[in-house]
């Protein structure tokens, strides 16, 4: 009996655009289970990152229920909700979304910035962190002296540095070239399999999704049923 | 929070020209802020010297122009609390070509008197012999004999204005006070007087009066103008300090000018901070939004950019108390044009005021850019391309 990690139902968002509203995401009911790797496809505006967003407590639902990791999201205040995403989510993003002005030792470090962790004990977890993403050569090199996908890797090392139970991850490889791509999807693997992760990635790319260990498809603010694809999707 | 501090100094100093246009410009303001500062302290605040506690000025009612009689100095010197008491002829004249470099204040009074009402006049005995014992002999300040390269021994003549002659006076003494009387010249009245025709002796501008003791201030300037109320020509007193103020005073509101510029200081400076403040934190919309996924409440973001804001004008504050010290010393050893800024300088107090408005300014200057990111949406601030 596999342990649900994330549980939606009838999740609705809408979004206002001048005197119309949209619906980003029509009554989603999805259930991930520990350990998963779950990928999210589907056409450009079906609600990926949307329901990737929802999960990772970024934006407030308009509708439905949204369980994660047994809070109920929808009745924590702001402030808590910022220390559960900091506790128990990594986010990585597809434009990395490193500060410019740190290295990458300290990028890593900020998650843990907001933990009781002691300035040495900080230092040590980032620099595993980075060891880790094979980047431990890096640790003062800022943003700027890195390559794409070591950016990403500097990503991923911060997104794991608080060692959560999920990651989410929205087009991940998607600034990447083919060969950082594969690192990264690599990476993710490792987490998934290794260090048994619940992972849920944002993808366009049929290559990425099959490390996934299931996909998901939406289609104009619909979740397809499991096994569903949009019409005339080619992949 | 002193774990943020890295990042919030880092992020100081990220744009580099901004910060360094930032600085200059809250040091510029601060030095003349605390400058300004420093002289209203000096004006209005400051304790006044012990000798200068002492003394007490005496004119006539009417104004500074009005001259006294010298027969007025007996009944001074009789009025209880009154020490000593001595003429204290302003002599306006012309020295040489009469620029401003030229000019010093000069003075005709009782030479064996002045010492005993004047004790921090610093000169040899020989010099002060010397002073004494001829007629025509002047002393003069030690900041006017350097400035104007006087040496004991020099014919230093003055062209009379107010008075209808000229004085021919030699250098015997050069003196040191430590006040804006290192800026001036003391000789003797009667020579001065001696010089006059007969009809225009025995007239003085003011008496200047040494008391006991401060304390007794209020009750010898009342013996004395009551001494003379029912006379000719009745009496002003005053303390010294209020005397070089009414000085001051004749320049207009010196207080309300003085304060109106460091309001208006104050106000363009924090236009100035808050515009950059505006710019610093809306190109940082996106990592604000970066930090929030990551778990940083609003408020350690507001903590952040307002404490980013406090290290840029309190360093700039720091700067410009720095440079108003400088300026005070350059204004202490330069010509005082009848202000007394001996004593000018950068006090603990003005220091203390002059960072508060840094921190102020900062604080202030921030607040409302650093809410309004610390409160937008995670998912707009991400969607913002800088
Ligand atoms: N803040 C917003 N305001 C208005 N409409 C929005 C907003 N965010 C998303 N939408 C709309 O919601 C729909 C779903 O957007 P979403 O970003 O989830 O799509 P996506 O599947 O991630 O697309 P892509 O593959 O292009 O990233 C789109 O029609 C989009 O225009
Ligand atoms: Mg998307």
């Amino acid at each position: 009996m596999s342990e649900v990690v994330i549980e939606t139902r009838n999740l609705t968002k809408e979004f206002a655009r001048d005197e119309f509203r949209i619906a980003a995401l029509k009554h989603a009911s999805i259930q991930i289970n520990k350990g998963d790797f779950v990928a999210l496809m589907g056409p450009s505006g079906s609600g990926k990152s949307t329901l990737l967003h929802l999960i990772a407590a970024m934006d407030r639902p308009s509708n439905g229920d949204i369980r994660v990791l047994g809070e109920d999201l929808r009745s924590l205040s702001d402030g808590a909700i910022a220390r559960w995403r900091n506790a128990h989510v990594g986010f990585i993003f597809q434009s990395f979304n490193l500060l410019p002005v740190l290295t990458a030792l300290e990028n890593v470090e900020l998650p843990l910035k907001l933990t009781r962790m002691a300035k040495s004990e900080r230092t040590a977890h980032a620099t595993k962190a980075l060891q880790l993403v094979g980047l431990g050569e890096r640790l003062t090199h800022t943003p700027r002296q890195l390559s794409g996908g070591q950016e990403q890797r500097v990503a991923i090392a911060r997104a794991i540095v608080t060692d959560p139970d999920l990651i989410l991850a929205d087009e991940p490889t998607g600034n990447l070239d083919a060969a950082s791509a594969r690192d990264v999807l690599e990476m993710l693997v490792t987490l998934n399999k290794e260090f048994g992760k619940t992972i849920v990635m944002v993808t366009h790319d049929p290559h990425s999704a099959k490390s996934a260990s299931s996909v998901r498809y939406l289609e104009k603010g619909e979740l397809l049923p499991p096994g569903a694809k949009p019409v005339d999707w080619d992949a | 929070m002193i774990r943020y501090l890295p990042l919030v100094v880092k992020n100081a100093i990220r744009n580099r020209r901004r910060t360094a246009l930032t600085l200059v410009s809250v040091a510029t303001s601060l030095c003349l802020l605390g400058t300004l500062m420093a002289l209203y302290r000096s004006f209005f605040y400051s304790e006044t010297p012990e000798y200068q506690a002492h003394r007490l000025i005496v004119r006539n009612k009417v104004s500074l122009a009005n001259p006294l009689r010298l027969s007025y100095l007996p009944l001074i010197r009789k009025v209880a609390g009154v020490q000593e008491a001595t003429i204290y002829q302003f002599f306006a004249g012309s020295y040489k070509d009469d620029t401003p470099s030229e000019s010093f204040a000069r003075f005709a009074v009782e030479s064996e008197r002045l010492f005993r009402i004047f004790p921090e006049f610093r000169l040899s005995e020989e010099e002060k012999y010397a002073f004494l014992h001829e007629r025509t002999a002047a002393i003069v300040g030690i900041k006017t004999a350097r400035s104007l390269n006087m040496k004991l021994g020099d014919r230093v003549t003055l062209r009379g204005d107010i008075f209808p002659v000229n004085v021919d006076l030699i250098i015997r003494g050069i003196f040191q006070a430590g006040t804006a009387d290192d800026e001036s010249m003391y000789f003797h009245y009667d020579y001065l007087n001696e010089s006059l025709r007969a009809g225009e002796r025995d007239t003085v501008g003011a008496f200047i009066v040494r008391m006991d003791g401060p304390e007794s201030a209020n009750a010898v300037i009342k013996g004395i103008d009551d001494q003379f109320r029912n006379a000719p020509l009745q009496t002003k007193t005053e303390t010294e300090k209020a005397f070089q103020l009414s000085f001051l005073a004749m320049l207009g509101n010196v207080k309300a000018f003085l304060l109106s510029i460091c309001a208006a200081v104050t106000f363009t400076i924090l236009l100035v901070t808050g515009n950059t403040m505006a710019m610093a934190v809306r190109e940082r919309t996106r990592e604000v939004g970066v930090l929030k996924t990551l778990g940083f409440t609003p408020g350690i973001i507001l903590g952040l950019l307002v404490g980013e804001a406090l290290v840029l004008s309190l360093t700039g504050g720091l700067l410009g108390m720095g440079l108003a010290a400088l300026a005070c010393a350059v204004l202490r050893s330069g010509p005082s044009f009848g202000a007394d800024l001996s004593q000018l300088a950068v006090a603990p107090s003005v220091i203390a005021i002059g960072l508060g408005i840094s921190l102020m300014i900062g604080f202030i200057s921030s607040l409302i850019p650093a809410f309004t990111a610390s409160r937008r949406p995670i998912l707009e601030s991400l969607r913002v391309n800088n």
